[in-house]
């Protein structure tokens, strides 16, 4: 275990642990956007940044993401500064300028106390913040189907060509981990749309429920060795069938004992 | 321009087969044909065993490389600090009026591309030009066209 | 040949050595970057052809070397004879006759090829004499212009891999560190820290295996030091990295090369080959039980790739995106392996260094930053060229004494030091020392050795967009304030320039700079802001001139001045050719007009008026 202090109270970690877990631990709130506990942190946001030194450090101190910094003995943490706060409230303040049109960036902005951009807003930029929470759970998943493209302020994340990305499989992680709802997509009929490709959705031969598209279920059989006709039925009607033949052994046990 | 995927994959397969040798065999694609053709995103891509979109991110995050076909003559302009202060937009200018392109941008016939690169380390001849990979020093901007389709 | 042992070494060394002395006249022919240009291959090659046909008394075709940059890039093509040193200044192929029937074979003097010192009108026959040589220092750069860098038998004969040798013969890996940590050698890339302690780290860290990276990716434009070293010097750089290899107990390195340096690439190339011939690389070096072997991995051009994190993902393969360094690189480096990561001038050093012994190395320069450090020498200053000069030196010494002072004799204005992320030193600092810490204290930084001067016709507001336009396009995009900070600080910096900025934008910049500085994730993105903020703490007039006066005090800003064309006019006609907005009209020997609406102020009018008949207004 490690001890150290974060504003002013001392506190015991496990080695290796990164500081934000530790002030969540706390109850401590800092905003960020990019961490999530499914992936792997990178620091892209900035805005989980805390103030740390050492008494041995003469009084100097130094801004780290502590989504990224591990504990250590002595260390001395500020979360909450005015420093901080500048970089976490012009953080977002770019944030406003570069993603206009979005409600998340807004909203956060608006705990700092800023309804619109002090720079010159984009109003053709769209609400992508490029906290690579997508690419990242895409790696994850093992497909690595699309990534950050281009570099600097040209930087998108797509897929080659930004055509449909060959190695997509309609699975909608990177949708639903999107903080800001960017990635689009839709199921109309037997078709699922995203990154403007479309899968075919397979259909529960019980119910006629839409569950998952075809190659993400043949790439869970693949990976996982499940049966090939594993997703032929909905997780309902599997439990349906289970709770059926159950019932059934039940109901033939009971016969059996009278 | 149409590109045998053949011949590309004949310069794929003289690589070595490792993932840490992905920007140099797409260096050594493009040394062939001046540019990354398409094709050479997915059997790059194949050959390795890693996702197209890596290999599409790295074609587009490093600066050389090209996805789209170049001229046969390659004018370079250098823009550092010294050539910046020396005149180099006056070159770009002069070569735009010259030759009706900017940089970034072949010309119709496929004869000329300008590009814009980072400090060559020649800075002691600012402003630099280089055409073909020769070194053109303390070009007159006045002269820079007719350097150019001297070659 | 295997040089399987140190005495065979020294045996080859004696070899070399008589042979060469059989070549009593030497013909250097720079074949750096700026000779080259200048046409210096044609030279060679005359010289090859001229001396195959005649017969001279002590020069042979052998006498005549292609050497990497002499230095004294604005003079050349340059020819230097030696032993006597005589020094030929722009000279042509058509002088090479005359050379050769002249001094090579009369030993007489061409006095319209030497040097003349355009303040003193004093004629130097000897290169060594001429000031701009004679204050200068050279350790990294010590055989750079003095030796064909294709022949490994030119190296060893300067006392090459003799550093290597004492080592194997003598010293144990600790040892090494403590003669590096001792000679107080800081990292020549810019950041100055301490060379002994980085590869003290790495040795003692006890993950397997270490790595030894050379960083040339040398980005910073106006730099060009360490491109001189890989092109005029390869085996020192290999020296330096294979003495780091023994002493961090590293197998495996590499010498990272930004693509924009292909002849770099071919000489390390070359150098790398024959040193592995000759066992100097590979398995048993010297027979020994030293076994480190090299290659070079080619950049893709990014700027960021300087940046260690970066760097090392890019040999790696992948895109060079940094990574947050909470674990230093030397402990978690080159896949995540402890890594010591040296810039080129960094390792021209050690031979030296473990030659001449740690003491004699911190006796030069000053008690902080020991030893000489490479500069190039661009921009508007009249002797352009590669230098190396002992630390702690005044920058006015460099710029004036050596450099010769600013061209044309106009007004010196500034001196950019250490690339974009420098800054820009005004003439009150001109009685600066220059060593790591003062430069950083005064607001520039050491960098990698470049040296831009300014002159009166410099903007600064406008330098500043320059530096800023530059890392927004290498910014690698992934964190927030380097990415959209950046972007939005060169937006408003381009204002400006344009006439259009406020006082109250000037404070939101210096607002935002603090935000990208401290938020930041690489080194990119922490000193980004540099370049404005340095301009403005010394040239804070010039920011106000655009902003509440809408005037360009340098006359460079397009859209605050207009060109006229004076009374002095002779209606040349050289401008009006070259004008392609056709805003400027007039007879020929009649004095022409420039029309201000449609003159797009490209500025290419000023630049070919040989006798200042333009006035910027």
């Amino acid at each position: 275990m490690v001890k150290l202090q974060i504003n002013g109270k001392t506190v015991e970690a496990r080695e290796g642990e990164m500081l934000l877990a530790v002030m969540q631990r706390m109850g401590i709130e800092v905003p960020t956007q990019c961490h999530h506990e499914a992936i792997e942190p990178t620091g892209n946001c900035r805005l989980c940044m805390v103030e740390i030194t050492k008494k041995n450090w003469d009084g100097w101190k130094k801004c780290v993401t502590s989504c990224l910094y591990p504990v250590e003995e002595g260390l001395i943490v500020e979360t909450h500064n005015d420093k901080l706060f500048e970089i976490r409230k012009t953080i977002l303040d770019l944030q406003l300028a570069r993603s206009p049109h979005s409600d998340y960036v807004a909203k956060m902005a608006s705990e700092y106390g800023l309804e619109k951009s002090s720079y010159p807003v984009e109003p053709q930029g769209d609400d992508c913040i490029m906290c690579y929470a997508c690419t990242r759970i895409c790696d994850v998943l093992g497909k690595s189907a699309i990534a950050p493209t281009m570099r600097g302020h040209e930087k998108i994340v797509a897929g080659p060509f930004g055509e449909a990305p060959p190695d997509c499989i309609g699975c909608l992680s990177c949708a639903f981990i999107c903080p800001t709802d960017h990635i689009k997509w839709n199921d109309k009929g037997n078709t699922r749309t995203i990154w403007d490709k479309k899968f075919k959705l397979i259909k529960c031969k019980k119910c006629g429920k839409k569950t998952i598209t075809r190659e993400f279920a043949d790439y869970l059989i693949e990976k996982r060795e499940l049966p090939s006709e594993y997703f032929d039925t909905c997780d309902i009607c599997k439990r349906q069938e289970t709770a059926d033949t159950m019932g059934a052994l039940v109901v033939k046990a009971r016969e059996a004992t009278i | 321009m149409i590109i045998d995927s053949n011949k590309i994959q004949k310069v794929i397969d003289d690589s070595p087969q490792d993932k840490k040798q992905l920007i140099m065999i797409l260096q050594n694609i493009q040394l062939e044909f001046h540019y990354l053709p398409k094709e050479s995103i997915g059997l790059v891509s194949e050959y390795l065993g890693m996702p197209q979109s890596t290999v599409y991110s790295a074609a587009t995050f490093y600066k050389s490389f090209s996805l789209v076909p170049r001229g046969e003559n390659i004018i370079k302009v250098c823009k550092g600090t010294a050539c910046h202060i020396k005149g180099a937009d006056l070159i770009i200018d002069q070569l735009y009026a010259g030759i009706g392109i900017k940089p970034g941008q072949t010309t119709k016939d496929m004869k000329y591309t300008i590009e814009v690169v980072n400090c060559v380390g020649a800075c002691a001849m600012a402003p630099v030009m280089i055409v073909n990979d020769k070194y053109f020093g303390e070009v007159k901007c006045n002269r820079a066209t007719k350097l150019v389709k001297k070659g | 040949m295997k040089i399987d042992s140190i005495a065979k070494l020294d045996k080859w060394r004696k070899e070399i050595q008589t042979k060469q002395k059989a070549i009593k006249t030497k013909i250097l022919i720079c074949l750096g970057p700026g000779c080259l240009a200048g046409g210096s291959d044609k030279i060679l090659k005359e010289f090859q052809t001229i001396l195959k046909k005649k017969k001279i008394k002590d020069v042979l075709v052998e006498s005549v070397k292609k050497t990497g940059c002499h230095g004294f890039c604005a003079r050349g093509p340059m020819v230097i004879i030696e032993p006597l040193g005589i020094f030929y200044s722009k000279v042509k192929k058509v002088h090479v006759k005359d050379i050769i029937e002249k001094t090579l074979q009369k030993g007489e003097i061409i006095e319209k090829l030497l040097y003349k010192d355009p303040d003193t009108d004093k004629i130097y026959k000897e290169w060594r004499k001429i000031p701009f040589y004679a204050r200068q220092q050279k350790i990294a750069l010590r055989n750079v212009g003095q030796i064909d860098p294709d022949e490994i038998t030119d190296y060893i004969v300067n006392g090459g891999y003799s550093a290597l040798a004492k080592i194997l013969k003598g010293m144990k890996p600790d040892e090494v560190i403590d003669q590096v940590s001792k000679s107080g050698l800081r990292g020549r890339g810019g950041a100055g820290f301490s060379t002994g302690r980085k590869w003290v780290t790495c040795a003692k860290a006890e993950e397997n295996p270490h790595y030894v990276l050379c960083n040339g990716d040398e980005g910073d434009p106006g730099a060009f030091m360490d491109r001189c070293i890989m092109e005029g010097d390869p085996h020192t750089v290999l020296e330096g990295m294979i003495i780091c290899a023994y002493a961090v107990g590293s197998q495996e390195g590499y010498i990272y090369v930004r693509e924009e340096y292909p002849l770099a690439v071919v000489n390390l190339q070359k150098a790398i080959d024959d040193a592995r011939k000759f066992g100097l690389l590979g398995d048993n070096i010297l027979g020994t039980d030293l076994c480190f072997d090299l290659k070079i991995s080619k950049g893709g051009g990014a700027f960021v790739c300087g940046e260690s994190s970066a760097l090392m993902r890019s040999v790696a393969g992948e895109i060079g995106e940094p990574r947050a360094k909470y674990v230093r690189s030397v402990l978690k480096g080159l896949h995540d392996k402890p890594t010591v990561l040296n810039n080129v001038e960094t390792f021209a050093n050690i031979p030296v260094i473990i030659e001449k012994g740690a003491d004699w190395f911190a006796a030069i320069g000053t008690k902080k930053s020991t030893g000489t450090k490479a500069f190039s020498l661009a921009g508007k200053i009249k002797n352009t060229g590669l230098i190396e000069v002992p630390m702690g030196i005044k920058l006015k010494e460099i710029i004036y004494d050596i450099g010769g002072g600013i061209n044309d004799n106009r007004k010196f204005k500034a001196v950019q030091t250490g690339g974009p992320s420098g800054g820009c030193l005004p003439a009150d600092k001109l009685d600066l020392e220059v060593d790591f810490d003062t430069l950083a204290d005064n607001g520039s930084m050491m960098g990698s050795g470049g040296m831009v001067v300014m002159d009166d016709r410099t903007c600064m507001v406008d330098v500043s967009r320059y530096f800023l336009n530059f890392l927004v396009e290498e910014s690698c995009g992934k964190c927030v304030p380097c990415r959209e900070g950046l972007f939005q600080l060169h937006k408003l910096n381009e204002k400006i320039c344009e006439g259009k900025g406020t006082e109250d934008e000037l404070k939101l910049m210096e607002n935002l700079s603090k935000t990208i500085i401290s938020g930041s994730l690489c080194g990119l993105g922490q000193s980004g802001p540099n370049p404005f903020l340095s301009t403005i703490m010394y040239f804070r007039d010039e920011y106000e001139a655009h902003v509440k006066k809408q005037e360009c005090p340098g006359g460079v800003c397009k859209k605050l001045i207009t060109y006229k064309i004076n009374d002095d006019c002779n209606g040349c006609m050289a401008c009006l050719s070259v004008c392609a907005a056709s805003a400027i009209t007039g007879k020929k020997k009649e004095q022409h007009t420039i029309d201000e609406v449609k003159c797009d102020r490209c500025g290419a009018c000023y630049a070919v008026c040989n006798i200042n008949a333009i006035d910027i207004i």
